[in-house]
């Protein structure tokens, strides 16, 4: 066996890997880069001249993502878990380097630059932290409930991003993280005397957070969140636009590059955090509901894969990187809907940017890759979701 | 490779999870497309009704103030286009940015080139450039709040005027070379313009911009919650806070004609204050699109300019008083003169604020009270102008003989004081009484016909109440009564309360617009008209739409053949070689009058200025008087405060505007029916008494055509500018 045949073809899974090939996951996927591409062409259509082309720029990345994550999914996942720790420690090198190379940008550092290009690390450190997350659990298996010192390992693991993250500051990737960590604990059998303890520990961690870690204007976004109707040429300008925007739309939507608060700009950020508003003005509650059933899709997809995985590794990558998309996903629309307070959180192939977009093309490549390498299914049982 | 082949580890932990999570995510997203329906299909309407009101912005059209004209057409009072300057700070100094929307290469400083251009003084020049850099110094970034602040509200984006009323020369200058002086805007906005300046300013009144105590009555608090009826009621005219308004004069008096309504027009506006154009943007537009403006009605006003031209000159060696001609058949004003006056350009904006507030400071502080319209606000004592009246009481009741005399010493003892007279007259009936202006024989008319009944008759002619006018703030005077004195003196009614009534002193006050129309109805056989100063309502384009006719007040019941006693005496006054006036008679001119020489019974007090208390000890000096004598066409009074004797300063100006009169008649009658003969000039034998017979009301004459008024360019406001991102 060749070492090129090796790992293009999984091992021992000889070439049951291509039979697998996940449709389902790709067309929902593809599905919806394209809708975002579109969207973003509506987005931008009235921003000034320099940000006209962006839908271009997002083309170029999903095609350099759709190349990526053909690799990534190639490539049996075995080997991402032999290297799990290497790619963790690799994202944490990339945060300790935005504090020496980033530069301060409306009050922090997020980025680095290399020449004309720049990278924003805390999102691969997301891809990062679950393939860490997932060699943990992958070694360290338990078959009676979980005391709190079992936790301690996968918390050391989430911390050293998400602290470093929170520096920047980033408030919303941070967020994602420590989200991860939780949706990939609730995998896990832990004792009740142990929840019982972390629940009250998170009951004292809020006011304490609230104090002492939050910013003012992370505050005050909170604050604003729970009274949306005050100081609306303010702190709640975003909010309130991309509400009206949303509900502008009503049932039907007001037609492709038709909806007046972005065409007039009342969005703002519409083509980094609010991009859903402007997709529902202009497709309206049809539109939202095909959206959001893909993107419910997507996620259930990769709980069913998990749940058909191999091993523990595989099944925890894809709840790691379904969690990522659900937490992107469900953020941005409570906050752009306001059932959730205003945290820059980016919608999953919807918003603009090179990194975000790599990062989910990555992890559907993970997806697949888990997907096409799973434990033999009955062909009886493999229409529709399995839940075992 | 080896390990590849090992026995993958078991995911049995995990197999109960799936399913909790899968409800999980599946009730979270049920959560956000509930709360997608509710914002969508339950309250979408209001929501789109939100987004509507967002881009759809009310335009004002603005109107124009009408055209004010004199009778003979000229105009008195319009508008003109006035260009101020506005700079935006950032785009003319994008030096001073401190932000992220720092300047980009291709923005150069052009301040220095725009105060160039505006001929700023180094002193202006350094306190603006200090200004807009205080401006753009907040303009920086704040953490977490993205794009730093607000453009809305940041000064450095706000338009900032540097100077107003910017001459034609300047604004071709700055327009020809706009591309190099951007951040820089002209914007053109109406201002009153006075031809004729000072001339007939009290009367015309100025503009102002509306003050907060009109504007709060106007604007009550929650105006703006009122429905569009509502607000009609409490603020017909639309005030707006930066309004301007007719402050004084006709320009106050008329404003509701004057004023005009604005138009409003709904336009597509972006976030930033861009309109939006183009089919597009129309579509979105709801009906009704549009409400045209209304322009202001012009006014045609009874005043003559020429005529008040020439009191102007005639009034030159005169620090103060007041002249008003008025038409003897049908009440209309041809002159309202009141001296000191003003220049309404002054105070109406055209030349800055800082011009405004000058010209106020230096009004307030002026002894002589320039804002104050002498001819109706006013209230003095008459003097002799008043004793035609009290001759005329004394007939009307019979209690005198006209033609029996009264011995007149130069003085009568009266109780411990001596009552004077100017000099002695000797043996004086009622002719020579009035020609010659004997206090003596005044004193025995007051002693014979009473208070009581001089102030029937004198009340009856219009003296001491309002006339009506309604421009400016009218002071009704006062005729003193028997009754009027119980009720201020506490001691006993005295002889002397009423001599001093008699020849118009003491309690005795009237305006020269008064006095002036109770010699018109002396002259036309006792009829007392309104006064009338506006003539017609016109179009802007020209067309009549109101007319008004003359207005009889009322008709005073005296008897013809005591009217020409009283003419008769008037007569006299001027054409007698005894009368008062006879020095300065002009012979070519037919005139009756009464001279008169106030006290004004002003006391020095230690703190007065001593140039000011040797002009207030000064008499108030009056000439009454109508022409021509034989049928009256104008009444004219002439008052100079302070002037000393009424024949020698009073008498001249009164007759200079008769003079006038007849040469502008003359030369209009020529211009309009060249074989007319020019106005005769009658000049009836003295003695003759003849009473002019009580006219009808002459009739409605065609008005004079009209000068036309220069239209406006178009006018706009200062648009917001739309910062760079």
């Amino acid at each position: 066996m060749s070492m090129r045949g090796s790992l293009l073809d999984g091992g021992d899974f000889g070439g049951r890997a291509r039979d697998h090939f996940d449709w389902a996951l790709f067309i929902v996927a593809s599905l919806l880069a394209v809708i975002g591409v579109i969207n973003l062409y509506s987005a931008t259509s009235v921003a000034k001249l320099g940000l006209q082309d962006m839908y271009i720029q997002q083309v170029y990345w999903l095609v350099v993502g759709g190349i990526l994550a053909t690799f990534v999914a190639a490539i049996d996942y075995r080997h991402y878990e032999r290297l799990g720790y290497i790619l963790y420690a690799g994202g944490v090198v990339l945060l300790l380097l935005v504090f020496v190379l980033g530069r301060d940008i409306r009050g922090s550092s997020r980025w680095i630059y290399i020449g004309s290009f720049s990278l924003q690390p805390s999102e691969f450190t997301k891809l990062g932290l679950i393939i860490a997350l997932a060699k943990y659990l992958h070694d360290d298996p338990k078959s009676e409930g979980r005391q709190l010192r079992d936790l301690l390992g996968p918390a050391l693991l989430t911390a050293v991003p998400t602290l470093l993250i929170l520096r920047q500051p980033d408030l919303g990737t941070a967020l994602i993280h420590a989200l991860i960590f939780c949706s990939i604990c609730a995998l896990m059998r832990i004792s009740l005397k142990s929840l019982t303890t972390l629940a009250v520990a998170g009951a004292v961690a809020v006011p304490v957070v609230w104090m002492y870690v939050l910013k003012e204007y992370q505050k005050q976004r909170v604050t604003s969140f729970l009274n949306p109707e005050a100081n609306i040429l303010g702190s709640n300008w975003h909010a309130h636009h991309a509400r009206v925007a949303i509900g502008n739309g009503g049932f039907s939507g007001s037609g492709f590059m038709r909806g007046t608060q972005n065409q007039f700009l009342f969005l703002p950020d519409q083509y980094s955090d609010f991009p859903f508003a402007v997709y529902a003005e202009d497709w309206g509650f049809l539109g939202c509901a095909l959206l959001i059933f893909l993107y419910g899709f997507l996620i259930l997809w990769a709980i069913r894969i998990a749940s058909t995985a191999r091993d523990r590794f595989g099944a925890v990558i894809a709840v790691g990187v379904g969690a990522l998309i659900f937490w992107h996903a469900f953020f941005n629309l409570g906050m752009v809907t306001g059932i959730l307070p205003v945290v820059g959180v980016t919608l999953p192939l919807f918003s603009y940017g090179g990194s975000s977009v790599l990062t989910i093309f990555v992890g559907i490549g993970l997806l697949m890759n888990v997907s096409m390498r799973r434990s033999y299914v009955s062909p009886t049982r493999r229409p529709g979701l399995a839940f075992r | 490779m080896s390990n590849l082949l090992l026995t993958r580890s078991d995911v049995g932990e995990f197999r109960r999870r799936f399913r909790w999570m899968a409800l999980a995510v599946f009730l979270a997203f049920v959560v956000v497309l509930c709360r997608l329906f509710q914002l969508q299909v339950v309250s979408g309407s209001d929501y789109a009704s939100i987004a509507h009101e967002n881009i759809i912005r009310r335009a004002t059209l603005s109107t124009t103030r009408g055209v004010v004209r004199d009778s003979q057409g000229k105009i008195l009072a319009s508008s003109r286009p006035s260009y101020n300057v506005h700079i935006v700070p950032g785009r003319v100094l994008p030096s001073s940015r401190r932000s992220i929307r720092k300047a980009s290469v291709d923005e150069a400083d052009t301040w220095p080139r725009v105060a160039d251009a505006l001929r700023l003084n180094p002193a202006d020049r350094s306190r603006f450039e200090a200004r807009i850099r205080a401006a753009c110094a907040g303009d920086e970034d704040t953490p977490g709040r993205r794009g730093g602040r607000d453009p809305k509200t940041s000064p450095c984006w706000r338009a900032m005027l540097v100077r107003e009323d910017v001459p034609r020369d300047i604004v071709a200058e700055l327009r020809q070379h706009q591309t190099e002086l951007a951040g820089a805007e002209i914007v053109a906005v109406p201002v009153r313009y006075y031809p004729y300046k000072n001339l007939g300013a009290h009367m015309l009144g100025y503009i102002a911009e509306i003050d907060a105590d009109t504007l709060s009555k106007v604007r009550p608090a929650g105006y703006d919650a009122l429905k569009t009826d509502e607000r009609g009621q409490v603020n017909p005219l639309n005030y707006d806070v930066g309004d301007t308004h007719g402050a004084t004069g006709v320009e106050h008096a008329w404003e509701s004609y004057l004023r005009g309504q604005r138009g409003w027009e709904k336009r597509v506006v972006d976030a930033r204050g861009r309109y939006r154009t183009g089919p597009e943007a129309e579509r979105l537009i709801d009906a009704p699109k549009r409400q045209e403006a209304i322009v202001g009605r012009d006014l045609r006003l009874t005043i003559d300019i020429e005529l008040t031209q020439a009191i102007e000159r005639a009034m030159r060696p005169h620090a103060a008083g007041a002249v008003v001609v008025v038409e003897v058949r049908t009440g209309r004003i041809l002159a309202l003169y009141s001296k000191p006056d003003f220049d309404p350009n002054d105070l109406s904006g055209g030349s800055g604020r800082a011009r405004i507030r000058e010209a106020f400071g230096r009004m307030y502080s002026d002894p002589l009270r320039p804002l104050l319209d002498k001819t109706v606000t006013g209230a003095f004592q008459p003097g002799s102008t008043f004793k035609p009246f009290s001759a005329l009481a004394a007939l009307e009741d019979n209690v005198m003989n006209p033609d029996e005399t009264e011995r007149c010493d130069g003085f009568i003892n009266f109780g411990r004081k001596a009552f004077r007279c100017t000099h002695v007259h000797g043996k004086v009936n009622m002719r020579e009484a009035i020609g010659e202006s004997c206090n003596i024989y005044f004193a025995k008319v007051a002693e014979l016909a009473g208070m009581d009944r001089i102030a029937k008759i004198a009340t009856d002619f219009g003296l001491g109440s309002k006339t009506g006018v309604g421009v400016n703030p009218e002071s009704a005077g006062r005729i003193p009564t028997r009754a009027w004195y119980a009720m201020r003196y506490r001691g006993q009614f005295r002889l002397g309360f009423t001599i001093n009534a008699a020849i118009g002193q003491g309690a005795t006050a009237v305006t020269p617009l008064q006095l002036t129309l109770a010699y018109g109805a002396l002259a036309n056989g006792g009829t007392l008209y309104s006064p009338q100063i506006v003539r017609a309502v016109e179009t802007s384009d020209g067309s009549v739409v109101q007319d008004f006719p003359p207005r009889v007040r009322q008709q005073v019941n005296v008897k013809p053949e005591n009217l020409a006693r009283i003419y008769d005496g008037l007569y006299s006054v001027v054409n007698d070689p005894k009368g008062t006036a006879w020095g300065v008679r002009d012979p070519s001119l037919d005139i009756a009058g009464k001279t008169g020489t106030a006290q004004t019974g002003y006391v020095a007090k230690p703190e007065d200025d001593p140039k000011l208390a040797a002009y207030y000890a000064q008499n108030h000096a009056w000439f009454a008087a109508f022409a021509p004598s034989k049928a009256p066409e104008i009444a004219v009074v002439a008052l100079v405060e302070h002037g000393g004797a009424g024949p020698t300063q009073a008498a001249p100006v009164a007759i200079a505007v008769v003079r006038e009169y007849q040469r502008l008649a003359a030369v209009r009658a020529g211009r309009e029916a060249p074989a007319r003969a020019p106005a005769r000039k009658t000049a009836s034998a003295p003695g003759t008494p003849t009473a002019p017979a009580a006219v009808a009301v002459a009739p409605a004459a065609p008005l004079p055509a009209r000068e036309p008024a220069e239209p406006l360019p178009p006018l706009d406001a200062p648009a917001a500018e739309d910062p760079p991102q």
